[in-house]
């Protein structure tokens, strides 16, 4: 039913709305999880099934606003609507009067589209974006896939457009997906780094944030070594004749050597190495004191499970 | 007597047939079963010609068996003497492999080998095979086993320390037997004495009194007298017991070390004329202690230390004040002592030898080469080693019943419902 799309219209699609739609889509899991629970708490009737499958997660549904300039429409933001799951359409009344609240705080901003979760496009979202259409007269449509895919790298969101195609003669609206671009405003970095790294809230003491610095140079080394192994291999299997000859490849390679080394001197030797050699004698002090302890507790067991004339009462351990 | 011959020989020829690895474990049953009945022990004299049929590399178990059947047996000193060179030969080429399933026979072809060794004066000769020997018994470079002692003995009596180096190199991580201990760290310290590598050597001697014991030994004692020279002549002064010696051997050790206490004390006020005035007193104690020579170097290492200390005070100082205050006779003395100290890494200085004049430097050391960086990284990978060990050791000791059930005693005094978390059998 999706194909992708020739419209030549580019997307740009702002992390606040992500995060938005995943929030809401969390708060109403959670909340019909709980009360599932609560009213599954009943004794099952003839100790019948060993207990119920937790409920499917509920779809959620919402608007999308944004900007359109010409070919290129920006998402900036989002809000939720209610769905009327027996009528399948969204509740009109609602809609409109948020959307004049948003209209006083953004007034550039319209109504682009809507959003929704799920694994793929249904045929009742059809309805609902055809409702739509006389707000604005070509909506989007935001899909959410909320199952957590390890294997899978990219964003779990597809953007859908609907194109009039003849099938067996009659002209219908289908849709079709699009590409698109996460654009973001500097707030919305800050925020994003903060929850992806999940710093402590109130900043934490020296040592978790240094270990949390850590932690974060040491991934990227991982991955800058994974990386030049990769090509490393990738020159190897060249020189053997396994793979063939990429001279553009090759100049690219040479062009990232010859940027190393950035310094060579002997002064910046000396610094460097005065610096290195610090920091090795820290962490040598830091195990030093490391080992001191354990010997001192073990020095101490030791006496006391061992010394035959060991002091009675008095020293007790530390609880 | 031709039956047990014969059965000695019929032993020979499985033990030249079973010669893979697999049949080791066979052979050693069969040689066992024989040697318990008389057979081969009646034979033991005669053994020597079929001793000589058999390969050491190959046949190891076997030839073991055989050899010290031998050596055990009624044979005169001068067959053992003859027998001295194929007993290093076997010793230098018996594969570690078969040894190890008859180790006690093992150690008591060593025993008799250096007992030889040493009733003829030469224990030169038996230096390098006990080193093969030591190196084949272990299980890993971290085990200690009796052979130890014994090689570092040889050592020590042929005045040979360059082969034990490798061997006291290693740290010991695991010992069977105490005596064997002590008598190991005892002769190390001895022998890197004589290395002149006093810090080491205060190791080791440390090692032997604060190891667990519960009655004094005569090796502790003596170790204990060592320990307070090598120190006077290496710092200056005697530390004090660390917390983890026994509490016999902190009662008891200051009293047989009297001697050397009140010499600790002369040492201390910093005069040559206090210290001679007690080598004097206590000077049959010493000699009769073989420690005469140790306390002829403290002596000479008062001066090392007040050059020393003169270098905490003054930046440049002439050779003529050097010399009167360390009590030298004339500057040429004390310029000959600097020159020493500082060609040995002691102090650090230049000597300007136009006006006569010292001058103080500090550690020139600046920690920016490659060398450094190496050094600091193989420091680092062994402390993280010892690390690992002691966590091991810590949680071991944790859950050994003797230290539970003596912190368990001590938990009853709390409320009832206090956290307790030593299980209550142990109470």
């Amino acid at each position: 039913m999706a194909s992708s799309s020739s419209s030549g219209i580019t997307f740009k699609l702002h992390p606040l709305v992500i995060v938005n739609i995943s929030d809401h889509y969390t708060r109403l899991k959670a909340q019909t999880l709980h009360s599932g629970e609560s009213s599954s708490c009943a004794p099952p009737s003839n100790g019948g099934t060993a207990g119920s499958a937790p409920p499917a997660p509920p779809r959620v549904f919402g608007c999308v606003i944004g900007v359109q300039r010409g070919r290129t429409v920006e998402i900036f933001n989002s809000f939720e609507l209610l769905f009327d799951s027996k009528t399948h359409t969204l509740d009109r009344a609602f809609l409109e009067k948020k959307q004049e609240l948003y209209k006083k705080v953004f007034p550039t901003f319209y109504i682009l589209g809507w959003y929704s979760t799920g694994s793929d496009v249904e045929e009742a979202d059809m309805l609902i974006h055809r409702s739509l259409m006389d707000i604005n007269e070509n909506p989007i449509y935001v899909l959410l896939n909320p199952a957590i895919i390890h294997s899978q790298k990219d964003l779990p969101i597809s953007i859908y457009e609907t194109e009039l195609h003849v099938i067996d003669g009659n002209p219908q609206l289908i849709f079709v997906k699009s590409s698109y671009n996460i654009e973001t405003v500097e707030a919305e970095r800050i925020s994003v780094d903060h929850v992806a790294h999940l710093k402590p809230s109130d900043g934490g003491s020296a040592a978790t944030q240094l270990a949390a610095h850590l932690t974060g140079i040491h991934s990227a080394i991982k991955m800058l070594n994974s990386r030049v192994r990769v090509l490393h291999q990738y020159l190897v299997a060249m020189q053997r004749g396994e793979i063939p000859l990429d001279n553009s490849l090759l100049r690219q390679v040479l062009s990232l050597l010859r940027r190393l080394p950035a310094i060579e001197s002997e002064k910046f030797q000396d610094e460097f190495l005065m610096e290195f050699n610090d920091t090795l004698l820290m962490t040598y002090l830091a195990m030093f004191t490391n080992c001191t302890g354990t010997m001192n507790d073990v020095v101490e067991k030791f006496n006391i499970a061992y010394d035959r004339h060991s002091r009675r009462g008095g020293r007790t351990a530390f609880i | 007597m031709a039956a047990a011959m014969e059965t000695v020989e019929s032993l020979v020829a499985h033990i030249q047939a079973l010669t893979k690895p697999e049949d080791v474990a066979q052979l050693h049953s069969l040689l066992k079963q024989s040697q318990s009945d008389e057979a081969l022990r009646s034979q033991g004299p005669h053994l020597a010609p079929l001793l000589a049929d058999l390969d050491p590399a190959k046949h190891s178990l076997g030839y073991l068996y055989l050899l010290d059947t031998y050596l055990s047996s009624s044979i005169s000193r001068e067959q053992v003497a003859a027998f001295l060179p194929s007993i290093a030969r076997f010793l230098n080429t018996c594969s570690a492999y078969h040894i190890r399933f008859a180790s006690d026979k093992f150690i008591s072809v060593c025993r008799c080998f250096k007992d030889q060794v040493m009733r003829q004066q030469t224990p030169i000769q038996g230096i390098i095979p006990l080193r093969s020997a030591v190196q084949k018994l272990q299980n890993s470079s971290e085990q200690l086993t009796t052979l130890h002692s014994d090689f570092l003995l040889l050592c020590l009596l042929a005045k040979c320390y360059k082969p034990s180096l490798c061997i006291l190199e290693n740290d010991i991580f695991e010992a069977e037997n105490p005596k064997d201990l002590f008598l190991f760290y005892y002769y190390g310290g001895m022998i890197y004495i004589g290395l002149k590598r006093f810090s080491k050597a205060l190791e080791c001697l440390h090692n032997v009194f604060t190891s667990p014991m519960a009655n004094l030994n005569a090796i502790a004692i003596e170790a204990y007298k060592k320990y307070i020279l090598v120190s006077l002549i290496h710092s200056g002064q005697v530390p004090p017991f660390p917390k983890y010696t026994s509490a016999t051997a902190q009662r008891n050790l200051k009293n047989y070390a009297q001697a050397y206490l009140d010499l600790t004390t002369a040492y201390a006020t910093g005069k040559h004329s206090e210290i001679e005035a007690c080598i004097q007193q206590h000077i049959e104690k010493f000699q009769s202690d073989n420690n005469l020579g140790l306390v002829k170097q403290v002596l000479s290492s008062l001066s090392k230390r007040n050059i020393q200390r003169l270098t905490q005070t003054y930046l440049t100082l002439s050779l003529q004040d050097i010399s009167n205050s360390v009590q030298l006779n004339g500057s040429k003395e004390a310029e000959l002592h600097v020159l020493h100290m500082i060609q040995d890494g002691e102090i650090h200085a230049t000597i300007n030898q136009k006006d006569g004049m010292v001058i103080f430097h500090e550690d020139p050391e600046e920690y920016k080469t490659c060398q450094m960086v190496n050094q600091m990284d193989l420091s680092i990978q062994r402390l993280m080693s010892l690390s690992k060990k002691l966590t091991a050791i810590d949680e071991h000791i944790s859950c050994d019943p003797a230290y539970l059930t003596k912190i368990g005693r001590e938990r009853t005094r709390y409320e009832f419902d206090d956290f307790d978390s030593v299980p209550p059998k142990y109470l």
